[in-house]
Parts: structure tokens; C-alpha cells; sequence
């Protein structure tokens, strides 16, 4: 099982619902203005800005920026305590409870998708009682980033088990995916035929950022059709 | 403070330089096998760590070399 | 009761400021203490409220701390490694000097060592390193070299001193317990000589990989990582060009210094200053060697990533920094020691004082650039150092002085049985090893 992404920025229309869904689904903290405009911005979902093209025929497009879940991760070989690694499925994790917050897996990411706690996570009032209970509010000092939701994994497996079935397509998707409104997220197994994303990811408008790098990213966009 | 204590201070301190230094290859030796339970991909690091372990020891013995050395080559009329 | 003054001392300029030591020493002291305490408060502030206090965020996620780590290491390299390798050479004018470099790398390395810890966003786990560590990461390398070479530096300056904890106990200074303790029973026999002289040659030799490797597994944090800029393989052999050469310009700052308050003119003459001196400006000419090697290559190749931090450093936000590093660390030094008429003590401190700023920017320079501009098309990173960053930065050099100033108080930084075997014993033997280079005289049957 090696879990991936497709994301088709034919039908993105950079409205954002998907950076929204994955801060709210994974207790992602919300930091104040002045924090923010230092670049302390929590963001696990992170839309990019693309500029292309020159004046006067510039367009630029926002675009999703997961974390790459790369299959050779630049950032879990140089952590030096395992607080990053990457599991069996391919999702590359983090262990909070491990991290020391050396930032050396941040400093060491070329796609800059990580995350610190500068200070302790504070909620304004009322959101601190709607935090999801499936996934743990991380304390202060640790790096954190986008786990394809692997909290909803462990419990669409556990139903699974319980029930005496395999793990089909829609029992496991991540926030993003399932609040996508047109459906540019895609999320599967990448190794099952019979997952979507399968088939999308060998497709000629198949591309990954910085394939060069060797970092072998698990997310997949899709070219805009001509 | 009296010579006995004294003397006491100074073997306890060059014991505890090598209970350090065992500490430190005992630890580099537990990290090596952690990685290679786990398929960690130790190779390159492994070696560098295997190096420091004889460095360490080296420098002990050195201070001990030191240490018995100056005892032994003292003038005998003089009380240890 | 009176204690009996000690007897007088040939070279008691390195006695006194152990046997007397002034009223200003306790001035600087406290106000010393003073620093270290607010600094003491700042981090612990820093401890209760996270790392936010700092001025880093994404993408600058590493500041002061880590280019402090940096450029504390590197100033220890010159201390054990000029010594080391002045004694291997034996080269005699090194006798006043060799204690001096071998502080402060002692002092320095754990200065820097903790900087890491500082750094952590959660230093309260820092067992984990301990009890998890992976040996794959190059932090993990960092841990055992800067051990290995801490351990190192501290043998190598504490067995050099030995015979003069023993003039000190010898001369009943007080506190006399300490220099009993120390002194490990030595009274000058042939025998303790030369025990004492085999550990120093095995320790010198040992000594040099030790340092070699420390600042080379440095640079791998940085060259282990992909980054533009930093993923180069000419960062080992450049961080320990760098390390010496600003190590270099420390020992020289800090014989200055102890020259004048100590009144030690006697033993560091000029010629100490003039070869050292022109140490300083053969590793200046190193440094730009290598700096131009490593940017030349990255330009020659203009790969889009690696351009964009060179122009950054070369036209961009950082060029007034970068441009300061390349006067400091290259125009001045120099002009200041490769013309003779300015190769004088005061020359030398400007030109010392250069190198330590620039080589702090040249870290500067290497840790920020490469974060600030993510190869993702993100806005480049600004980094904007807090009061808690300076505070501990200042902290750290208090903590420097501090350290080699209770050094100073206890133990005399210049080491007088080297000189004193210097002055006995280094004449014969430097004539008898000339006159073994020079050519065998010709027999006299071979001459018509």
C-alpha cells in the first residue's frame, strides 16, 4: 500500500476549502497578525502563488501545496532523535512526543512544508472546545506537518477490521480531498488498480515539483489541458 | 586539606573519566544497534562512530599513562 | 599569623596576576556576572514562552543560535590546533603562546557545544538524543566529534600545565588544595619528564584529526542537506580553513590584550606578533581562495536555485553584509599585514578584530541566504534577530571572558616551565638539528 495525491490543477479553482478543512480537521494552530506577517503562519495545506507569464499577460493561480510525502524524504534522514520517519504505507510522519525542535528536518526540507510551534498553541474563544478528538494538539517547540490525515486511516482501518472487510477507496480520504468542492483532490492507493489515483498519476499531464531532486514526492499534480 | 583526601580526589577523578568514556562507547553502541533494527541505513555513520570509540579510549589512557606515570617517578624519600 | 613571601621567581610577571591580583579584576568580574545573569533571565524566558521570542519563522528557521554554534566552534580551532602543530614542528617561538590557544579553545568548544541545546525548541527532551539518537543525522556526528574533541583540548591543555600547578603549589598559593589536587604529585624527576613528554607527543598528534574532523562534521549540516548553497562538497575543507583562520585572529586579539594588562612584554615580543601575523595573512589569502572557488563554480554553473541566493548575497538584501565579510576577512587584513610598515601590534589588533567580524558574518552568510529563499516559489524569508538572540550572543561572550579571566586568576597563561626550558635547553638542541641539515663535510681525500 503506498498512499498518494493527485491533485488536478485543471479543475483547481485556488479557492482555498481545502487549506481551510485540513487546519480545522488537524487542530492546526491559529497564530495572531503580527506573528503571521513575521512568517510564522501555520499552514499543513499551504496554497502556493504561481506566477506566470510577463506583464501585461501575467495570471497567477494559487495552487495546493500538501506536504510531498516524498519516498526518499530529505527531512527523516537527518532527524537526529526519529520524531520523522516514514512508515510502511509511505505516509512520512512525525512522533510529537519525540521531536526535541531542532528544526534541522525544516531547515533540510526543499518544499519548505513544515511547521513550528513557535509558542503554545492558543485557541480564540469557543474554537478550543471544537478541536477534533482524533487528533492530538501538539505543545510548544515541535515541528509538525501534513500527515495525509492519518488519524482518519486508523480508524477507516479499525471499521474495516471490524466489519471483515478490506479497505476500499472511500473509507479512507483526508480533509482536503473530501472538502474539495470540484473534486481536484484525489486521494488513493497508488499501488491498487482499482483506486483513481492510479491510473491519474501515470497520466501524461502527470508532473511532480522538483523531480530532479530525487526526493520522489508521492503528490502528483496535473498540468492545465491546453 | 589533608594528603590522604587528597589522593582519594585524584583516583576518583581519573575513574570517573573512564566511567565517562565507557558510558559513551556503551551509548554509541546501543545507537548502532537501534539503527540496525530498525533498517535505519546506518553504513557511512556507523564507521564514524565505530572511530570515536578507540579516540575516546585513547585519550583515557593517555590520562592514565599521565596519571600512574607522574607516581611512579616520584623521589622515593617523599610520603605518596 | 604572616605567611613568609615566596621566594622570588625569574618569571614572576607570570606569577603576579595569580599572587595579586588587582581590584579591577573583581570590577570586570561583576559586571561580567551581571550580563551573564540577565542573560541567564532572557533564556529562561525563552524556556517558558518557546522559541517564538526569537526573531526566526519560515522560512528562516535558524538564526543566531546555530550561526553562534558555528562561530564559537570555529574560534576553538585555532587554540589546539596551533599548538598542536607548532609543537609537532617544533617551532620555538610558539613556548609563550601555546597555552594561551589551548584555553581558549577549552572555553570556546563549550561555549558552543551548548548553543545546540539553546537552539531546541524543546531542550527538556534533550535525552532523547540520547536514548533514540540516529546516527544517520549529522547532528548526531556534531555530538560525538565536539566530545571527542572537548575531551581532547582539555587533556591537551591540562598536562602542559601540570609542572606549573606544581610551582604554584611549590610556592604555597593559595587556594593550595586545588594545586595539590592538580599537580598529580609532580616534582620535576626525569622520569615524570618524560612520562610527561610521550603523553604530549601521542596528544599532539591525536589532537589534529580530532580537530579536523569537528568543524568538517560542522559544514555537514549544512552540506548533507539539499539546499542551494549549501549542499557543496567544498564545505569541509572551507569551515576548517575558516575555523583557523578566525581561531587565529582570536589567540592574537587575546595576546594583545593579556600583553598589556599583564605587562607581559617581555614574552610576547614582536616576532611572536610578526609570525603570527603573517599566519593570519596566509589563511586570509586561503579563505578567499576558497570563498571565490565556491562561488565562482556556483555562478559558472548558474543553476536558477543556486542563482538566486548568489544574488541575494551578491545584490541583494544580504550584499551590505556580504560585501563588509569580503573587506573584513580579505582588503583589510591584507593590507594591514602584507605591508610591512603596517604590521605592528596595533596593525595586527585592527586586522585580528577584522577577521573575528568578518568570519561572524561569513556564518552569517552561509545560514541565512539559503533559508531565506526556498526553492518553492515562496516570498523570501526575512530574519530579523530579537533581543533574546543578542542578549545570548552577548551572554556567550561574556561567558567567554568570564571563563578565561578565572583562568587568568588561577593559572598563568603563559607557561612558565616551557619558557624556563626554552631558555636552559632550546639553543643546543635548535643548533644541533640546523647542523644535522646541513651537507656531511667532505672527506679530505676527495678534495685535488
Amino acid at each position: 500500500m503506498k498512499w498518494g495525491m493527485v491533485i488536478d490543477l485543471q479543475k483547481c479553482t485556488g479557492c482555498g476549502e481545502c487549506a481551510a478543512a485540513c487546519k480545522v480537521e488537524n487542530n492546526v494552530a491559529i497564530v495572531d497578525a503580527g506573528q503571521s506577517a513575521m512568517g510564522r503562519t501555520m499552514l499543513w495545506m499551504d496554497m502556493l502563488t504561481i506566477y506566470e507569464g510577463e506583464y501585461p499577460r501575467l495570471r497567477f493561480r494559487e495552487i495546493p501545496r500538501p506536504c510531498m510525502q516524498c519516498d526518499h524524504p530529505p527531512c527523516t534522514k537527518v532527524c537526529p532523535v526519529r520524531a520523522t520517519y516514514k512508515n510502511e504505507e509511505g505516509i512520512v510522519a512525525q512522533i510529537y512526543p519525540q521531536c526535541i525542535g531542532c528544526r534541522y528536518c525544516m531547515a533540510a526540507c526543499p518544499y519548505t512544508v513544515k511547521s513550528f510551534n513557535w509558542y503554545k498553541p492558543e485557541w480564540p474563544p469557543g474554537i478550543r472546545e471544537t478541536v477534533n478528538p482524533d487528533v492530538s494538539v501538539r505543545p510548544v517547540g515541535v515541528v509538525e506537518k501534513c500527515t495525509f490525515c492519518i488519524h482518519r486511516l486508523q480508524k477507516a482501518k479499525e471499521r474495516a477490521k471490524h466489519e471483515g472487510r478490506k479497505l476500499g477507496e472511500k473509507d479512507f480520504q483526508p480533509a482536503c480531498a473530501e472538502s474539495c468542492p470540484v473534486g481536484a483532490i484525489v486521494f488513493g492507493d497508488l499501488e491498487n488498480t482499482s483506486h483513481r489515483v492510479n491510473h491519474l498519476s501515470s497520466s501524461p499531464r502527470a508532473m511532480r515539483f522538483l523531480e530532479d531532486l530525487g526526493t520522489e514526492p508521492k503528490v502528483i499534480y496535473l498540468k492545465e489541458e491546453d | 586539606m589533608n594528603r590522604n583526601w587528597i589522593n582519594r580526589l585524584q583516583i576518583v577523578s581519573i575513574s570517573l573519566v573512564w566511567v565517562l568514556f565507557t558510558g559513551i562507547a556503551v551509548w554509541v553502541f546501543n545507537l548502532i544497534k537501534e539503527s540496525l533494527r530498525l533498517h535505519d541505513a546506518p553504513d557511512a555513520s556507523v564507521g564514524i562512530s565505530i572511530v570515536a570509540i578507540p579516540v575516546f579510549f585513547t585519550l583515557a589512557s593517555v590520562l592514565t599513562y599521565v596519571f600512574i606515570g607522574l607516581r611512579k617517578g616520584r623521589r622515593k624519600d617523599v610520603e605518596p | 599569623m604572616e605567611r613568609a613571601p615566596a621566594p622570588p621567581h625569574p618569571d614572576y610577571p607570570l606569577l603576579r596576576p595569580i599572587e595579586k591580583p588587582g581590584r579591577s579584576f573583581y570590577f570586570i568580574v561583576g559586571v561580567l556576572l551581571a550580563i551573564i545573569a540577565y542573560t541567564g533571565y532572557v533564556y529562561v524566558r525563552q524556556i517558558l514562552f518557546g522559541l517564538g521570542v526569537t526573531g526566526m519563522a519560515q522560512p528562516v528557521t535558524w538564526g543566531f543560535y546555530i550561526i553562534n554554534f558555528v562561530f564559537f566552534i570555529g574560534i576553538s580551532h585555532a587554540g589546539t590546533l596551533i599548538s598542536a602543530i607548532l609543537r609537532l614542528s617544533k617551532a620555538e617561538w610558539r613556548r609563550p603562546i601555546t597555552r594561551m590557544a589551548e584555553v581558549i579553545t577549552a572555553i570556546v568548544l563549550a561555549i558552543g557545544g551548548l548553543h545546540p541545546i539553546i537552539d531546541l525548541g524543546r531542550p527538556d527532551r534533550m535525552l532523547n538524543l540520547f536514548y533514540n539518537g540516529r546516527l544517520q543525522s549529522p547532528l548526531l556526528w556534531d555530538v560525538t566529534s565536539i566530545t571527542a574533541y572537548f575531551t581532547a583540548s582539555t587533556i591537551y591543555l591540562y598536562i602542559p600545565m601540570i609542572p606549573d600547578i606544581a610551582i604554584l603549589r611549590d610556592r604555597g598559593v593559595r587556594p593550595r588544595w586545588l594545586y595539590e589536587f592538580l599537580s598529580w604529585g609532580w616534582q620535576g624527576t626525569e622520569q615524570q619528564h618524560k612520562v610527561l613528554d610521550r603523553a604530549m607527543n601521542i596528544l599532539m598528534v591525536v589532537v589534529i584529526p580530532i580537530a579536523v574532523s569537528v568543524h568538517t562534521i560542522i559544514s555537514y549540516i549544512f552540506a548533507m542537506t539539499v539546499q542551494p548553497g549549501w549542499h557543496s562538497t567544498i564545505f569541509g575543507p572551507y569551515f576548517v580553513v575558516g575555523a583557523i583562520f578566525s581561531g587565529i585572529a582570536a589567540i592574537l586579539v587575546l595576546m594583545i590584550v593579556f600583553r598589556k594588562v599583564f605587562h607581559l612584554e617581555g614574552y610576547l615580543k614582536q616576532i611572536h606578533f610578526n609570525y603570527l601575523g603573517i599566519l593570519l595573512l596566509i589563511m586570509s589569502l586561503l579563505w578567499f581562495y576558497f570563498t571565490f572557488s565556491e562561488y565562482l563554480t556556483g555562478y559558472y554553473g548558474h543553476e536558477p536555485n543556486e542563482m538566486r541566493v548568489f544574488w541575494y548575497k551578491f545584490t541583494g538584501a544580504f550584499a551590505p553584509y556580504f560585501w563588509t565579510m569580503v573587506t573584513c576577512n580579505f582588503l583589510v587584513p591584507v593590507i594591514l599585514l602584507g605591508i610591512r610598515k603596517f604590521r605592528t601590534i596595533t596593525g595586527i589588533l585592527f586586522a585580528s578584530i577584522s577577521v573575528i567580524i568578518g568570519m561572524w558574518l561569513e556564518r552569517l552568510i552561509i545560514v541565512v541566504p539559503s533559508l531565506a529563499n526556498p526553492r518553492l516559489p515562496y516570498p523570501t524569508g526575512i530574519y530579523i534577530p530579537s533581543h533574546t538572540e543578542w542578549m545570548l550572543f552577548i551572554g556567550g561572550i561574556s561567558v567567554f571572558v568570564l571563563g578565561y579571566m578565572l583562568f587568568a586568576r588561577f593559572f598563568p597563561v603563559i607557561s612558565i616551565w616551557e619558557i624556563e626550558e626554552g631558555r636552559h635547553e632550546s639553543a643546543k638542541a635548535v643548533t644541533e638539528r640546523i647542523a644535522s641539515y646541513m651537507p656531511d663535510p667532505q672527506p679530505s681525500s676527495a678534495q685535488e
